[in-house]
């Protein structure tokens, strides 16, 4: 895993022109109780060939996120602020430009590989379809690079694995078959959401192999939302951490994991268990994640956090910087204990 | 384990930089050229073009496995080869009077005997069998593709859209049947094709109600959301990715229905209000017997026996069809 780390650092450098450029971006669903903000100004970018973690709790926001950028929110939904892709406004495309982006400039891999394969069409079929959706090219083609993609991802004996279903494929080899549809068509952007939350943990240290692979080698770049933050020590550039719909912390990876600069991906990193020892037991956050529908006044992690003041009630703190690309909502930062060190 | 993989992948990413031609947005062409070139040379791979079909293969060898469903396909067959071929082996037609062998009892030359005024019943037995059986068929599928195109539209967008269908389906499910049936019978029941279009705008909705249902449900899968995100349009959604799902339940739902539309179309022509003189279908059959049942219930029996024997094996059919197309339960089955 470690080596790996010193790979995937490529392609941050700041010159390159972003991307993907996000600008406040705001989603609101609405539901009979109220609109219920999942995503609250959320602005960031990604830049050609880097490999960007999301990282929170679930409900903070960053699969919705995913799927705005995606345009595969819900119809009750409400987005507002910019999302630049590749010089053009997603936001403002019809539906038809949008699908013609999908899978071919932007693709995604899901949570579960169970249930996001279709159980009636073999695995071969279904990659050959995602070709051809975006590419004039013969079904006997397609299948012939279906079975070169399953190769790619390490799928054993790719031939006859092709003209399986799902149901004959273990949930490892389904992930790694959903890489290869996803990759296809060489995508710009790789959206991988939880890629490996519904895996043995076994299997989940392969596939985030050959999910950096082929990032790797298609040069693509990767949005990887998780709350995983062992995957993300071991494949991201940037991080930026989500909690109830903002984003909390951005920065490079070493940032984030040496140099936090907020209570809360402090906590995040204390409650991961260490297997050497050092800690004797686990330290999970206190409390839940406030209803979105009410947030509570003030910083929304308040009433979890150890440095808490009176004055974090008052007002949303802003997202500050710290230094270079390294930003924090905390009003507190001057507070902070000195990092302690964290395995990674 | 693990090692293998790992070297599985290390090949993979090579192969990706070097051989693997990538797509990009101008270079389509260039890759099924190289594509074709660089895999025609191998035989193994001609074998795999068929592969996608392996599933229509699997199914079939799942139905062969299901004897129940083995025996109402083969059931079937007999009976429609027996109502197509077996008028031709008798030396009679089906309006053809022999008013000095009225009444007969089965012998070989009238294998089911004869009516009052002496036609052979065993051709007339085909040839209501066969105008039966070509409505329950054509009814049912009008009905089948009527039902499934408005239930997965109803279902799959949602909205006005289901509103709309669902409460066409009320509409429709409160009509009673047998009395407009008996209306438009009154003026085309001498046209099977207008009696099925009749049968078939009542019946779809059961087919309309199960597909709703089935789509409800298959649209929230993750699947139908990674076609989306792969960039498929909502058609192709519908047909590729929605409908084939919905086989299964709706070939079940089919084979009950056109044992429905069967025993519906037998009812209307008991009833005088389906195929008139001198045409018969399975209903008149036992319509016209049923005065002379005490002295010949065989009379009655034979066409009954039919309908039962027809509406059994198509059921039977429907329900080996929905496990040979379900590629789940491959391992259930051989």
């Amino acid at each position: 895993m470690s080596d790996t780390l010193a790979v995937g650092a490529t392609g941050t450098s700041t010159t390159q022109a972003p991307l993907l450029k996000v600008d406040d971006l705001t989603v609101g669903f609405r539901t009979d109780a109220g609109t219920v903000k999942a995503v609250t100004d959320v602005s960031f970018e990604i830049r050609p060939g880097e490999v960007l973690a999301v990282v929170g709790e679930s409900g903070s926001g960053k699969s919705v996120t995913a799927l705005a950028l995606m345009r595969l929110h819900p119809r009750n939904t409400d987005i507002t602020g910019d999302v630049v892709f590749d010089g053009i406004d997603l936001l403002e495309l019809t539906d038809a430009q949008m699908r013609s982006i999908r899978g071919r400039d932007i693709a995604m891999i899901f949570q579960d590989p169970m249930t996001a394969l279709n159980p009636v069409f073999t695995v071969g079929e279904q990659i050959a379809e995602a070709i051809r959706i975006h590419n004039d090219v013969s079904k006997k083609a397609a299948w012939s690079r279906a079975v070169d993609l399953l190769q790619l991802v390490g799928v054993p004996e790719p031939k006859r694995r092709a003209s399986q279903h799902p149901h004959e494929y273990s949930g490892g080899m389904r992930q790694r078959a959903m890489i290869a549809m996803a990759i296809s068509n060489d995508p710009k952007l790789l959206i991988a959401d939880e890629p490996t939350t519904a895996l043995d943990v076994t299997v989940q240290a392969q596939v985030m192999e050959v999910l950096h692979d082929v990032q790797e080698a298609t040069g693509s770049a990767m949005m990887l939302i998780t709350h995983d933050l062992g995957l993300v020590a071991g494949s991201a550039d940037r991080v930026q951490v989500m909690y109830a719909s903002r984003l909390m912390e951005t920065g490079d990876l070493d940032d984030i994991f040496y140099e936090s600069a907020n209570p809360y991906t402090r906590a995040l990193l204390e409650s991961i268990p260490d297997l050497e020892g050092v800690k004797d037991t686990l330290e999970p956050i206190p409390g839940n994640p406030p209803s979105l529908l009410n947030p509570p006044a003030g910083c929304a992690f308040r009433p979890r956090c150890f440095l808490a003041a009176a004055e974090c009630a008052e007002q949303v703190p802003g997202l500050v910087t710290v230094e270079g690309h390294h930003a924090s909502r905390c009003l507190r930062i001057s507070e902070m204990p000195a990092p302690v060190e964290v395995r990674s | 384990m693990s090692s293998e993989i790992d070297t599985d992948t290390h090949d993979g990413s090579e192969r990706l930089g070097t051989e693997v031609p990538v797509f990009s947005s101008g270079e389509v062409e260039g890759y099924s050229a190289d594509g074709a070139a660089h895999y025609s040379s191998s035989a193994e791979v001609e074998g795999l073009t068929e592969a996608p079909s392996s599933f229509g293969r699997l199914a079939w060898k799942r139905f062969l496995h299901h004897k129940l469903a083995l025996a109402g396909a083969i059931g079937l067959m007999l009976i429609i080869a027996l109502f197509i071929f077996g008028p031709q082996l008798s030396d009679y037609t089906f309006d053809q009077r022999n008013v000095r062998d009225r009444l007969l009892g089965p012998s070989w030359d009238h294998p089911f005997g004869t009516d009052e005024i002496g036609r052979d019943l065993f051709v007339r037995t085909a040839q209501g069998g066969r105008y039966s059986l070509r409505i329950g068929l054509v009814a049912a599928l009008m009905s089948t593709i009527i039902g499934t195109l408005l239930g997965a539209l109803a279902a799959y967008f949602g909205r006005w859209i289901d509103i709309a269908i669902s409460q066409l389906i009320n509409i429709v499910l409160i009509v009673p049947a047998l009395i407009v049936l008996s209306i438009f019978a009154l003026y085309f029941g001498r046209d099977a094709f207008r009696l099925s279009i009749v049968l078939a705008l009542l019946l779809w909705t059961r087919i309309a109600r199960v597909v709703r249902g089935v789509v409800l449900s298959i649209k929230e899968q993750e699947y139908i959301m990674a076609a989306r995100a792969a960039g498929a349009s909502h058609l192709r959604i519908i047909f590729r990715h929605v409908l084939p799902n919905v086989v299964g339940p709706v070939a079940v739902e089919v084979t009950l229905l056109l044992g429905t539309v069967i025993v519906l179309e037998s009812t209307l022509s008991f009833l005088g209000l389906g195929v008139q003189p001198p045409n018969a279908s399975l209903g008149t059959l036992v319509a016209e017997a049923k005065g002379n049942i005490d002295n010949d219930p065989i009379r009655v029996l034979t066409p009954g026996f039919f309908i039962v024997f027809i509406v059994l094996c198509v059921n039977f059919l429907g329900d080996g069809l929905r496990d040979a197309l379900d590629p789940r339960s491959k391992n259930e089955k051989g």
